[in-house]
C-alpha cells in the first residue's frame, strides 16, 4: 500500500492494493482495527464540513482501509441526503489533492494518469505543450458538465466532437466523476454480521448529525438520575452481556456526565476488554461521542418510550439531578 | 375516410408490403414497436408496447395487418413489450433529429408549395448534416437519414457514445443546433485581464472563441466582412459598417480604422479593437449567423429517450409516399416527391372521388385533379386520399 492510494483510495490501483493485501472487513470491525475510528471521522467530517481530510496524520493503511469502511458505513447509517453529501465531500477533497499533487514539481502524478484511472482518459485530448487548452469528447462532456450557464453546449468551442476546456473546467470535470464514481453503487446491502458490529459507530454518527440537543457540560454522576433505561444498562452491565448499542448507550452517557475511561469501567463494573477497549474508544477520544437520543433508543430497542416528553436522556437526566442548576449549557 | 377507402388503402398498403424487402433498425428485438392501425373515424389508435417477438416476422406481419403506420423505438431496453417506461429497462437510444417542414421558420404552410417546404427543408438537413459532420464529429456510417413519407426528415445517430446520453444531454445538443441560450457574443469569448497599453486601470480583453462552435462561425464571418470592408473604398466601406445597426457614423469610421491599422487583430478575434463597436457588430454577425445557420430541428424529439420514429420502407399513411432511407451522397439530389413514390402504386390508374380541385405535384409532373369522380394514376389517387382529400370511388 502507497501513500497515494491512500489519497485516491476510489482509483483502481487503490482498490486493487486493498483486493490484493486480503482484508477482512469483519475482521477489522471485530479487533476495532483503528481505521474503523478513521471511517467515522471520515463520514462524520465529511457530512459535516463537505472534506474528508483529517486534522492528525494518518498512518497509509488506515487511511486507505477508512475508504471502503466509510461505504460500508454510509450505506448502513439513516440521514437525509448523506450518500450525496459524502460523495460531495470525497470529491471536494480529491480535487484540492490532485490540485496540489499536479502542480508538484516531481509530477509524481498527472492529470492524464488520474484520467486514466477513472475511466475518462481515452475521452481527452492532452496538449502537447503547456498551453492549459484540452479536448474532450462531447458526449463525455454533456455526461459532466454542471447544469450551469457557462457550461452550456451552445457556448462552447466543439469541433470534430470535442469540447475545448481549460485546465480549471478539466479538474472540475474530474471532480465530478470523481464524485459519480463515489456515488455509484451507494447504497449496497452490509451482511447482518457487519451491521451488527458497526451498530455503535453507526449510532454514533447519527447522533453527531441528528440535531437533538442536550447538556454538554454535567460533571455530576447520579445513576438514579438517569432514566430508567440507563439505570437499566448500568444495573445490567456487571453481570450481563450488552450487545454493542447497549454498550455505546450506556459507555457515551457516562462519558457525557463526566466520568473517564477507567470510571466508567470501574462503576459500570465491567473489565472483560472488549468493554473496556470500547471505553477507551467512545469516552477516550478527543472527538466525544454524543450519547444517543431518546428516539434512536427506542429504535434500538433500549428504551420503552416512558421518558415524559424528553427528546434525550441527558436532558432527562439533568433535571432529574439533585442540584439540577449544574446543567449549565446546551449543544446541538 | 370511408369504408371504401380504408379497405382499399389498407390492401393496397398490404401489396406494397408483400413486395418490399424491408430492413430493420440494429438491435431490433430491444426496441419498442408501434403501429396505428386503419380504422373507423377521424382519431388515431396507436398500439405500442410491442417486442419483436410478438409481431413474429416483421414483413409477414405488415403484409398481414397493413396497418396505415409502422413505428420502432429510439430506445433500446431489457424488456421492450413492458407496459410502463420503467418497467422496460432502458438501456439507451439513438440520437433522433426531425426537421418537419411545417415548422421551420422560413415556412409558410398556407402559402408554400408543398415541394417547395420539402426544399427548405432539405436545406436545413443540409445544414444538420454539416454540424453533425464537423462539429459533432459524427462518422457518415453513424449517421442514417431518412425521408420521413411526408413533410420532413429524419436523423438517427447511432454510436456507443451517443447511446446513454439522458435527456439533459440531449437537450444541450438540442439547444446548440438551435443556437438557443446564446445571450450574446460575449458568451462566446474568453476574458483577460490586461494592464498597459496606455491603460490607466486594468481591463477585461475580450476574444472571440475561434476553435469551433458558434464563436468560430461568428468569427469566420467577422474575417469575411473584413475582407471585403479591405476590398472598399473608404466612404463605401464605412457606409457598409454603419449599415449594421447600433453602428453610426463614428463607429464605422472607427471600425474603419482599426480594419485598415490592426486587421491581424480581427483575425485573432479580438473584440475589444474598435471598443464597444466591434461588440456591437460583432453581436449583429451573431444574430444573422443563427439566424442563417440554426438547425430547427423539433426539439421533443430529440429530447425523447423513448420517442417511437417511423419505420424506414414503411409507408406513412398520411400521404400514401414511403419512408426512404438516403444514403448521404443522394442528399442532395433526392426529390421526394419523385423518389417517395413506391413503385407498386405507380402503374395503375384508379378512379376517386376528389373534393375539390386541387394541383398535386408528383412523380416529377404536376398534375390539375378536378373535383369529383376522377380516373387519376393510382400514387396520385393514394396520395389524396391518404391526405383525406378525397375517397375512393367505384371502378
Amino acid at each position: 500500500m502507497e501513500a497515494i492510494h491512500a489519497r485516491y483510495p476510489f482509483l483502481d490501483p487503490a482498490r486493487t492494493a486493498v483486493a490484493e493485501a486480503d482484508v477482512d472487513l469483519a475482521a477489522l470491525i471485530r479487533a476495532d482495527d483503528p481505521a474503523v475510528a478513521r471511517s467515522q471521522d471520515r463520514v462524520t467530517i465529511a457530512l459535516t464540513e463537505g472534506t474528508i481530510e483529517s486534522d492528525r496524520r494518518v498512518p497509509t493503511r488506515t487511511e486507505l482501509l477508512s475508504y471502503p469502511l466509510g461505504r460500508v458505513l454510509i450505506s448502513l447509517i439513516d440521514v437525509p441526503g448523506a450518500m450525496d453529501k459524502y460523495a460531495e465531500a470525497e470529491a471536494n477533497t480529491a480535487y484540492e489533492r490532485i490540485r496540489e499533487d499536479c502542480s508538484r514539481e516531481d509530477r509524481s502524478i498527472t492529470l492524464a494518469a488520474i484520467a486514466t484511472d477513472l475511466g475518462v482518459g481515452d475521452s481527452i485530448e492532452w496538449p502537447s505543450g503547456d498551453a492549459g487548452r484540452y479536448r474532450i469528447s462531447v458526449e463525455r462532456y454533456l455526461e459532466l458538465a454542471p447544469d450551469d450557464e457557462s457550461w452550456s453546449l451552445a457556448v462552447r468551442e466543439l469541433a470534430d466532437g470535442y469540447v475545448t476546456i481549460a485546465r480549471e473546467e478539466l479538474l472540475e470535470l474530474l471532480r465530478r466523476t470523481i464524485e459519480r464514481q463515489v456515488r455509484a453503487g451507494l447504497p449496497f446491502d452490509v451482511p447482518p454480521t457487519i451491521e451488527d458490529a458497526l451498530a455503535p459507530t453507526v449510532a454514533a454518527i447519527e447522533t453527531q448529525l441528528s440535531g437533538v440537543s442536550y447538556p454538554a457540560s454535567i460533571d455530576r454522576f447520579e445513576p438514579e438520575a438517569f432514566p430508567s433505561c440507563i439505570r437499566s444498562l448500568l444495573e445490567r452491565a456487571p453481570s450481563e452481556p450488552l450487545d454493542p448499542l447497549e454498550r455505546f448507550a450506556l459507555i457515551t452517557c457516562c462519558s457525557a456526565v463526566g466520568l473517564d475511561a477507567d470510571e466508567i469501567v470501574q462503576r459500570c463494573g465491567r473489565d472483560d476488554e472488549s468493554f473496556v477497549y470500547a471505553t477507551e474508544r467512545l469516552a477516550g477520544e478527543t472527538l466525544p461521542y454524543p450519547p444517543p437520543s431518546f428516539e434512536m433508543l427506542q429504535e434500538a430497542g433500549i428504551c420503552s418510550g416512558e421518558h415524559d416528553g424528553y427528546e434525550h436522556p441527558l436532558v432527562a437526566y439533568a433535571d432529574s439531578l439533585s442540584d439540577s442548576s449544574t446543567a449549565v449549557s446546551q449543544t446541538e | 375516410m370511408n369504408q371504401r377507402t380504408r379497405a382499399y388503402l389498407q390492401g393496397r398498403f398490404g401489396d406494397y408490403y408483400r413486395r418490399t424487402e424491408l430492413s430493420l433498425p440494429p438491435a431490433p428485438g430491444l426496441r419498442e414497436w408501434g403501429v396505428i392501425p386503419f380504422t373507423e373515424g377521424p382519431g388515431t389508435t396507436m398500439v405500442r408496447h410491442k417486442e419483436l417477438v410478438e409481431l413474429g416476422d416483421l414483413s409477414t406481419f405488415l403484409v398481414d395487418e397493413s396497418p396505415r403506420h409502422v413505428y420502432f423505438s429510439a430506445g433500446q431496453y431489457d424488456d421492450p413489450g413492458a407496459r410502463s417506461m420503467a418497467e422496460k429497462g432502458w438501456q439507451g437510444s439513438d440520437l433522433v433529429f426531425d426537421l418537419d417542414a411545417d415548422h421551420l421558420p422560413a415556412v409558410d404552410p398556407e402559402t408554400d408549395s408543398y415541394a417547395s417546404m420539402l426544399e427548405t427543408c432539405k436545406a436545413a438537413l443540409l445544414r444538420l448534416l454539416e454540424f453533425l459532420r464537423t462539429d459533432f464529429g459524427f462518422e457518415d456510417d453513424a449517421l442514417t437519414v431518412v425521408f420521413s413519407g411526408s413533410r420532413g426528415y429524419h436523423v438517427h445517430v447511432r454510436t456507443d457514445a451517443v447511446r446513454p446520453l439522458d435527456r439533459e444531454a440531449r437537450s444541450e445538443i438540442a439547444a446548440y443546433l438551435l443556437g438557443e441560450g446564446i445571450s450574446g457574443v460575449e458568451a462566446l469569448t474568453s476574458e483577460e485581464t490586461v494592464a498597459g497599453l496606455g491603460r490607466s486601470t486594468p481591463a477585461q480583453k475580450h476574444t472571440l472563441t475561434t476553435d469551433g462552435g458558434w464563436g468560430r462561425r461568428v468569427h469566420n464571418r467577422l474575417c469575411t466582412l473584413v475582407e471585403s470592408i479591405q476590398e472598399l473604398d473608404e466612404a463605401a466601406a464605412i457606409e457598409r459598417l454603419h449599415s449594421f445597426d447600433g453602428i453610426g457614423e463614428k463607429g464605422g469610421k472607427m471600425l474603419y480604422q482599426a480594419i485598415l491599422d490592426r486587421p491581424e487583430q480581427f483575425s485573432a478575434g479580438n473584440l475589444d479593437v474598435a471598443g464597444q463597436y466591434s461588440h456591437t457588430l460583432a453581436n449583429q454577425l451573431l444574430e444573422s449567423v443563427i439566424e442563417e445557420s440554426a438547425v430547427p430541428i423539433d426539439e421533443p424529439v430529440t429530447t425523447d429517450i423513448n420517442r417511437l420514429i417511423r419505420l424506414p420502407g414503411s409507408i406513412h399513411g398520411g400521404s400514401g409516399l414511403a419512408v426512404c432511407e438516403l444514403s448521404l451522397d443522394d442528399v442532395e439530389s433526392f426529390d421526394p416527391l419523385i423518389e417517395a413514390v413506391p413503385e407498386p402504386f405507380s402503374g395503375a390508374e384508379i378512379t376517386i372521388n376528389n373534393r375539390e380541385q386541387r394541383a398535386v405535384q408528383l412523380s416529377g409532373e404536376t398534375h390539375k385533379i378536378p373535383a369529383g369522380n376522377v380516373t387519376v394514376r393510382e400514387s396520385i389517387g393514394i396520395f389524396l386520399m391518404a391526405r383525406g382529400h378525397a375517397e375512393k370511388a367505384p371502378e
